[in-house]
């Protein structure tokens, strides 16, 4: 291995950073929304439909974004859609993507205050983590997704062994009866599944920096399957151990289902510590990833120094984090996220493909 | 060189703030911690009068005692001489008011150490409490901490749920006694499995009827003894099962994998059934408003005893006439549970919801509002088929 100097990344990189934006501190809470969305067992099929759903809205994101190589969406926007238009667009994302950066690191930090750390103000907790994040951010995107490579496995790992060992208490009646209430239960769950994918519009600024261009489909469909296989364990192992019911009255449930079990005998008689550090480190991925992309989009939309940029939103990121009051705050704005997710699709990489489409394509015009 | 050392010095100093320690650590031993908590309707002791008067205790109707079971760290410590046998383990505490958690925080008034409950494993409730109050209402607190594990086990208390709590056998501590002593339904289908939080959880969210296991006490022996049916319209107790109707929910439900059938043969002498496999398969019919449950019991197992020496058990009519005895006695176990939870309690919470609702859930979503009273007049119809498979190492 040697450090790299060009901005580029692998094909590899490239699935494990779109994996790491997609998965974060939605896992902790999936089962409950989409359970109450749909009051049926049937929800995973909801996830294999909506893992579709989203893969196909991520493969125009890519498409679009091979057409100009080594560009991201803050810089090929205005080529397509016009300055003004570009900046409105490229705005939007850069709100969503501070607004995401602080939703996740809440979560983090509520998680850790509720099961870990009770009592550390939550300053002291979410502070560091936006220092330590900063600090990675400028070593480049290289040093980041060397860094996701690393985080990456440990975390799936330790999250299919918890939920193994969770077999213990799984109960494959709780998953029956088998589309006992029709389809229509499975498309209102659709609604609360394509949200928690939310996150993945990184792909816009990501295609750009990968070193083969032309493997981006490849990149974007293991990027987002490895999730969707995560979700889908995840509904499967949670309502399995814990049933419909009691998912529904549980605010936390996958954490709940770990703490439903004690293993005696082997060297952590509690699951949920060594879960819930470990995926500590992959909810600060994740909010690394949408960090990063905020920096990157306004450095190259105002065309400055990465580096002040990454120093003058850390205060916007604390405040991001710190404006929900309440709980029930924190999981509107988590709704919120997911919402503006399906309508930033539909108002930017589908019209600037469409537009891109016509013009190269009808209008015969050099984009 | 200045600067070289500046950023040396800086940078330690920095460390030593974030790494010195945790933040909110407290150190194990000065903390109290209990393994179980008992819940019953407040009895005012002369204690509780005196210090009522010196302005000592809160000023409302008190309702509830919750008698903590708390592992002294003295016991844990170690490295001590150990005292003569008959030392106990444990203490109990026990306090009063109408919220649990503002008795919980009670103990801060009187305890040097405070008390955490991380490592909680019981959770008792006394049946005369939860005539009064419904259990979403006592649960509530404890489904929500955070310190307190949704893998602790809820049961019932015939007589009062501190007693429970209590032992006469030196090192031992109940509530790790108690928790154990579910695992034994491999050795007797007398015992339900153990409800967790989490199980509670489910009951309450759904609305249905459910059984806890009973533990019965006396002068420090405690025992489970049947079940209390908490019906899931109220969430109140409305009355027990005996040890023998919880042995036919075990065979209704295909649970017991271990347990045994007694019956008495046509010399009036006990003959016993060891089962060795089970498979039940509950058939829902429904026809209209009419509804019809088939139980199909299927068992192997061994005769394992037998009181009239005068049969010859290798022989296969003498065992085919057992098998019918025991066949019969098990139908008559049955009948008895069956009349009553459609009759008496008129509740159902032996499976049959479940089972309706994996088999027909459009007639389940329709039904499961008033299921108890559904299932009441429902028809349950039981084929029971005993194979002996074998008599043991004694041939005669």
């Amino acid at each position: 291995m040697f450090t790299r100097t060009d901005d580029k990344i692998t094909t590899t990189q490239a699935s494990i950073f779109i994996s790491s934006s997609v998965l974060g501190a939605g896992i902790l809470t999936l089962p409950r929304s989409v359970v109450s969305a749909a009051k049926t067992p049937d929800v995973w099929l909801s996830i294999l439909i909506s893992g579709i759903i989203v893969i196909l809205m991520a493969i125009v994101m890519a498409k679009l974004s091979q057409k100009f190589p080594d560009k991201t969406i803050f810089q090929y926007a205005s080529n397509i859609a016009g300055k003004p238009l570009a900046f409105i667009i490229s705005t939007l994302l850069l709100v969503y993507f501070i607004m995401i950066a602080g939703f996740e690191l809440r979560v983090l930090a509520e998680v850790t205050m509720f099961f870990l750390l009770e009592g550390t103000p939550i300053w002291a907790i979410i502070i560091p983590f936006i220092w330590l994040s900063g600090y990675l951010l400028f070593g480049g995107i290289n040093a980041i997704a060397r860094l996701l490579q690393i985080i990456f496995p440990i975390s799936v790992l330790v999250l299919i062994i918890t939920y193994l060992l969770s077999l213990k208490i799984f109960d494959i009646n709780q998953l029956r009866p088998f589309l006992g209430e029709g389809l229509l239960p499975v498309i209102h769950g659709l609604k609360s599944t394509v949200l928690i994918f939310s996150g993945f519009e990184i792909t816009m600024f990501l295609i750009g920096h990968m070193q083969h261009p032309e493997q981006a489909i490849k990149a974007v469909v293991t990027g987002l399957g490895i999730p969707a296989c995560i979700y889908l364990f995840t509904l499967i192992f949670v309502i399995g151990g814990l049933s419909v019911d009691a998912v529904l009255r549980s605010t936390w449930p996958t954490i709940d289902l770990l703490r439903s079990f004690e293993i005696s005998g082997l060297f952590f008689e509690r699951l949920e510590f060594p879960f819930l550090v470990i995926w500590t480190m992959q909810m600060f991925s994740n909010f690394t990833c949408y960090y990063y992309g905020a920096s990157l989009g306004i450095s190259q939309l105002i065309k400055v120094n990465i580096g002040p940029v990454i120093l003058g939103l850390m205060p916007f990121i604390y405040l991001s984090a710190m404006i929900p009051q309440r709980s029930n705050d924190i999981f509107a704005v988590g709704d919120f996220i997911g919402w503006s997710s399906t309508v930033l699709f539909m108002i930017i990489p589908l019209p600037l493909y469409l537009i891109w489409l016509i013009r190269s394509k009808g209008l015969k015009q050099h984009v | 060189m200045f600067k070289c050392l500046f950023k040396l010095v800086s940078t330690l100093m920095i460390c030593t703030l974030l790494l010195s320690a945790c933040w909110s650590s407290r150190e194990i031993e000065e903390q109290s911690v209990y393994v179980g908590m008992a819940l019953d309707i407040a009895n005012k002791s002369e204690r509780d009068k005196q210090l009522e008067a010196q302005g000592g205790i809160t000023e409302v109707d008190s309702l509830i005692t919750a008698t903590l079971q708390i592992v002294p760290i003295k016991s844990v410590k170690g490295n001590q001489p150990k005292e003569e046998g008959g030392v106990k383990k444990y203490l109990n505490d026990s306090e009063t008011g109408d919220s649990i958690f503002e008795i919980l925080r009670k103990y801060a008034l009187k305890r040097d150490r405070a008390v955490i409950g991380h490592h909680m494993k019981v959770f008792i409730i006394s049946t005369e409490l939860l005539e009064k109050i419904d259990i979403s209402t006592l649960s509530d607190f404890i489904l929500r901490d955070n310190d307190l594990r949704p893998s602790c086990m809820v049961f019932l208390a015939r007589s009062k749920a501190a007693d429970a709590l209590e032992t006469n056998q030196p090192d031992e501590i109940p509530a790790f006694y108690i928790r154990n002593m579910t695992l034994n339904k491999y050795r007797n289908n007398e015992i339900l499995d153990g409800v967790i939080l989490t199980n509670l959880d489910q009951y309450i969210e759904s609305k249905q009827s459910f059984i806890l296991q009973n533990i019965a006490s006396y002068q420090g022996e405690s025992e489970f003894a049947g079940a209390g049916i908490i019906k899931g319209a109220t969430g109140k107790w409305i009355g027990n099962l005996t040890q023998e109707d919880v042995s036919s929910i075990s065979w209704v439900r295909g649970e017991g994998k271990g347990g045994l059938l007694k019956a008495v043969n046509d010399n009036n002498k006990i003959i016993i059934y060891e089962i060795k496999s089970l498979k039940t398969k509950i058939i829902p019919k429904v026809d209209g408003d009419r509804m019809t449950f088939q139980v199909n019991i299927n068992s192997e197992g061994r005769l394992i005893e037998n009181w009239d020496n005068r049969v010859d058990v290798s022989k296969i009519d003498v065992q085919t006439r057992m098998e019918e005895l025991f066949e019969e006695r098990l139908a008559t176990m049955i009948q008895n549970l069956m009349n009553k939870l459609q009759k008496e309690f008129k509740v159902e919470v032996a499976g049959f919801g479940e089972r309706l609702k994996i088999t027909h859930p459009k007639v389940w979503q329709k039904v499961k509002k008033d299921w108890d009273e559904v299932f009441s007049d429902a028809d349950v119809n039981v084929t029971i088929k005993l194979k002996i498979t074998d008599y043991g190492s004694s041939a005669e």
